[in-house]
């Protein structure tokens, strides 16, 4: 059996089994019909004669019916060597001779059994029926038709399923872009991961030479709930902003203890954004390079605020220290790891529709700012 | 070519089998065939081939074929028979005759034992009750009969009483004739195979569907009687209550039916027939087998000829007519194949027995010119294109097209060819709406004057819409006159018909017989009515033998 007749979902018109079947109940109901019909003269009743039957009537369209499947056999056969056209074309031009010749030879026959005519005479009625028009070439012309026909459709059928299949690797390259860039972001946020984790387990470590055992087994075990919300979540790119602030405010609960009482956060967030999907984790390493070139830099610097509001269609995430000035050296700050990582995701996630800026708040403070598309419906 | 499917190799071996089983048939021997034995049933019996769809019923007659005439002409006997050689009428149904002095009334006596094929006695009624029967039908065949005292009126429903119609029985054996005028060959018009008698049984009998299944069923007066029909033909034997039976030779005779003339030959040539008429293709005579075969010939009465709708335009000055006739170039027309069978007409009626035809047309192109000139047309300037009006069956023959272009050749007239379907060619005709048709008439009695009657019909069922009372007063002289008198009569009017050409005769046609050798009594009759009683076989055949064994005819 087929692929095709294989394939559960095909439709039935196109098994050609079923069609098979169909034929061959036709041909046995045709067989069924003809012989009934011609019973009486088969049988031998007086006066009964084969020009009455059905057989000397429909003898063209008899032929047809048989052929058939043969045609379109021969045509589905030649159509595999398409390469060598001049092949197919010879072959249909015998196959035309082939079909003319029965016909005459179907019209000789009969004209044989109508008349009683011994075999013997079929050469005779062959040429006979050349001067009395019975040398029909119609047959010929209608088979080279439906070759044509045929060649149509199958080229129109071919063109569909190249269409077809020209979606489906288009469908298909983009379902694979989209799993190379989660790949690619899920990379990234490994390599998040570790940053903070390093910091914090320094801030632990920290803690317990000076002796604050109390408030390292708070920043253990605020990291155990940061870790474990991290894994929950990691493989999802999108985060309401809602949940990205939670998650900041157990980092921000872990980075108080290491700063003490010198941390100052302020959030002023928009209700209304509060459902505006971000990319997960997108804030932390900002709010993470705040503390480590702001706050932690300058003693008198305090202020962390991180605010969200929205623009139109556009998300507009801020985030500022009240530290010093941004460096002149802009190679060295552009190549953060936290900053270029950022940076990236946001260049894959929106292309150019998302931006990521950093500068100085005179007279001190530096302001992170990060613009993307207001979105609120989930993507996974 | 893939490697992997071999189904095209496959293909080519079906095609070079099936191409060279087609090439081995069509080049296979076509010569020294053997002959197929004659049927024990079949011993002394004509069998007959025919083409032409031809009728039991007597009045169903679309067109006298000769097979239709030797069918009806087996099965009934009319009142007289023509003589082949004189066209004579000769005793039949009838034994004698008489005229009243007027020539208006025929008295006719049958036979005292004239007898049906159920042993009925044939009578005087049988026959009106006939002849009523056919003028109750269509026009075409009712028209055989419209000499007689009202009955024209009484097929087109002006009369309907039957006693008025011009036949009555005085007895059983006492039939009595009519006429509106003397007609002199009206006797011989009797013998047209629509005048046969029927059995009071036979119309009931014709009328229903499954009479076929019931030959028996059909009576009839003739040397033989119908024993089976189907698709294939009719047989009949030879009937036991004819009152000449005892010169009946035959013990039957077989109408087999065939696809068309080259088959017939065949079958002649086969040894599954032993006639056919006609074989119009010469290319067609048999000579495949060893069976010995003869072509019989005879002159059909009749002529084929363009008529002119004289009522149309500059077709109405008898210089056209003129012009257009002498234009044609008969002998050129016809090709070497039918010269042996066609044969160029320069007068309306061609040699009839005991009259040899005219040599009225002296074909003349550059007079032919002169008059188009005189009537106004030099070169054919400003002449209308005529329109010839064909029947679709005549597409491929080549005569009407070779008219049309020799007019066009010689004189510059344009003709329109239209072929039509019958019924739409019946409306124009009917109408008149044509200028040109182009067609055959064939005679009905062996008659010179048989064929000019075309030109005395009323103007509705003329081809040409020509009336000259010159012509119609000098063919009803001719119908009272006999002999010499007559003929001189009949000759001045075909030259006066001829000489405002109505119509143009182009050609003659001679009708050729396939005939196996050992059926004899064969005889030439223009109006194809042989009697197939007279004929016989000699040597008688045998039958069952070997093809080896078979006399060498």
């Amino acid at each position: 059996m087929s692929a095709t007749a294989g394939n559960t979902s095909a439709p039935w018109w196109r098994n050609r089994w079923i069609w098979l079947l169909i034929w061959l109940a036709g041909t046995a109901a045709l067989l069924a019909g003809l012989s009934w019909n011609a019973w009486p003269w088969l049988g031998g009743t007086p006066g009964a004669t084969f020009r009455e039957t059905r057989l000397n009537e429909w003898p063209l369209e008899i032929l047809w019916w048989l052929l058939a499947p043969l045609i379109l056999l021969v045509q589905k056969s030649l159509t595999r060597i398409d390469r060598y056209w001049w092949w197919s074309v010879i072959l249909h031009g015998a196959a035309a001779a082939a079909i003319t010749g029965l016909f005459v030879a179907v019209q000789a026959i009969r004209v044989l059994l109508i008349n009683q005519l011994p075999m013997s005479f079929l050469p005779v009625i062959v040429h006979d029926l050349r001067w009395s028009e019975g040398w029909n070439y119609t047959p010929a012309l209608l088979y080279l038709a439906l070759i044509l026909a045929l060649y149509a459709v199958n080229f129109y059928r071919e063109w569909r399923a190249g269409q077809k299949l020209t979606n489906q690797l288009q469908v298909a390259n983009a379902q694979l872009e989209t799993r190379l860039v989660r790949a690619s972001l899920d990379a990234l946020k490994m390599q998040l991961h570790p940053h903070f984790l390093f910091n914090t387990l320094n801030s632990i470590t920290s803690l317990i030479r000076n002796q604050r055992t109390r408030e390292a087994e708070d920043v253990v075990a605020g990291l155990g709930q940061l870790l474990r919300r991290s894994l929950d979540h990691r493989q999802e790119a999108m985060e309401t902003l809602g949940h990205e602030m939670e998650f900041l405010r157990h980092y921000f609960e872990i980075e108080s203890i290491r700063f003490q009482d010198r941390l100052k956060v302020e959030l002023d967030i928009a209700p209304k954004c509060l459902g505006a999907l971000v990319p997960s984790l997108i804030l932390q390493p900002l709010a993470e390079n705040a503390m480590k070139h702001g706050i932690s830099k300058d003693p008198n610097a305090r202020l962390l605020r991180i605010s969200a509001e929205r623009d139109g269609s556009r998300l507009i995430l801020t985030v500022y220290n009240d530290g010093p000035l941004l460096p002149k050296d802009d190679a060295a700050l552009s190549s953060g790891i936290g900053v270029q990582n950022t940076s990236m995701r946001l260049q894959m996630l929106y292309g150019d529709e998302a931006r990521l800026r950093l500068r100085d708040q005179p007279p001190s403070g530096v302001r992170a700012e990060i613009i993307i598309p207001f979105q609120t419906n989930r993507v996974t | 070519m893939t490697t992997t499917s071999r189904a095209h190799w496959w293909i080519s071996l079906l095609l070079l089998i099936v191409n060279g089983t087609w090439a081995a048939v069509y080049l296979g021997r076509r010569e020294s065939l053997t002959v197929v034995r004659r049927p024990l049933d079949r011993v002394n019996v004509l069998r007959v081939a025919y083409t032409p769809v031809i009728s039991l019923d007597p009045h169903r007659r679309i067109f006298p074929y000769p097979a239709g005439n030797y069918l009806t002409l087996s099965l009934w006997e009319p009142l007289v028979e023509c003589d082949s050689a004189t066209g004579q009428p000769q005793p039949a149904a009838a034994e004698s005759w008489s005229w009243s002095t007027d020539h208006r009334v025929l008295t006719l006596k049958l036979r005292a034992d004239a007898r049906w094929s159920n042993g009925d006695p044939v009578t005087a009624h049988d026959f009106v009750r006939a002849w009523l029967r056919l003028l109750s039908g269509p026009i075409d065949p009712a028209y055989a009969l419209f000499q007689l005292k009202n009955a024209e009126a009484y097929n087109s429903g002006k009369r309907t009483d039957p006693a008025a119609v011009g036949v009555r029985a005085i007895d059983d054996l006492t039939l009595q004739v009519e006429l509106d005028e003397p007609r002199v060959t009206l006797l011989a018009e009797l013998a047209d195979p629509l005048l046969v008698p029927l059995h009071q049984t036979t119309d009931k009998v014709l009328g229903s569907s499954d009479y076929s299944h019931h030959p028996s069923q059909v009576v009839t007066n003739g040397p033989f009687r119908l024993v089976e029909m189907n698709a294939d033909g009719f047989r009949l034997e030879a009937s036991p209550y004819y009152r000449d039976r005892a010169k009946v030779r035959l013990a039957g005779v077989q109408f087999i039916k065939t696809e068309n003339q080259s088959t017939g030959a065949l079958l002649v040539a086969a040894g599954k027939a032993d006639l056919l008429s006609p074989l119009n293709y010469a290319h067609d005579l048999p000579h495949l087998t060893d069976r010995s075969v003869e072509v019989d010939s005879e002159l059909v009465l009749g002529v084929v000829a363009a008529f002119f709708n004289v009522t149309r335009g500059p077709l109405g000055d008898v210089r056209v007519r003129q012009a257009l006739a002498l234009a044609l170039d008969r002998k050129n027309m016809l090709t070497a194949m039918d010269q042996e069978r066609l044969v160029p007409a320069w007068s309306w009626v061609p040699d009839v027995p005991g009259r040899k035809g005219l040599a009225i047309f002296i074909e003349d192109a550059s007079e032919a010119r002169r008059l188009l000139a005189a009537a106004g047309y030099p070169g054919g300037r400003g002449f209308p294109i005529l329109r010839m009006a064909l029947p679709l069956w005549m597409k491929g023959n080549s005569y009407p097209l070779a008219c049309a272009d020799r007019w066009f050749q010689e004189l510059g007239i344009k003709v329109y060819v239209a072929y039509e379907a019958p019924m739409p060619l019946g409306e124009r005709i009917k109408s008149g709406d044509y200028d040109v048709m182009y067609g055959q008439i064939i005679a009905t009695v062996p008659d010179a004057a048989d064929l000019l009657s075309t030109f005395t019909m009323a103007p509705q069922y003329s081809e040409t819409k020509w009336h000259d009372d010159e012509t119609i007063r000098l063919l009803a002289a001719a119908n009272r006159k006999t002999g010499a008198e007559r003929l001189v009569l009949v000759e001045q009017a075909e030259r006066r018909a001829m000489a405002a050409v109505p119509a143009v005769p182009v050609m003659f046609e001679r009708r050729h017989i396939l005939r196996a050798a050992e059926v004899q009594g064969w005889y030439p009759d223009p109006v194809a009515r042989q009697a197939l009683k007279r004929l016989w076989f000699e040597p008688a055949p045998t039958m069952g033998s070997s093809p080896e064994m078979a006399p060498r005819l």
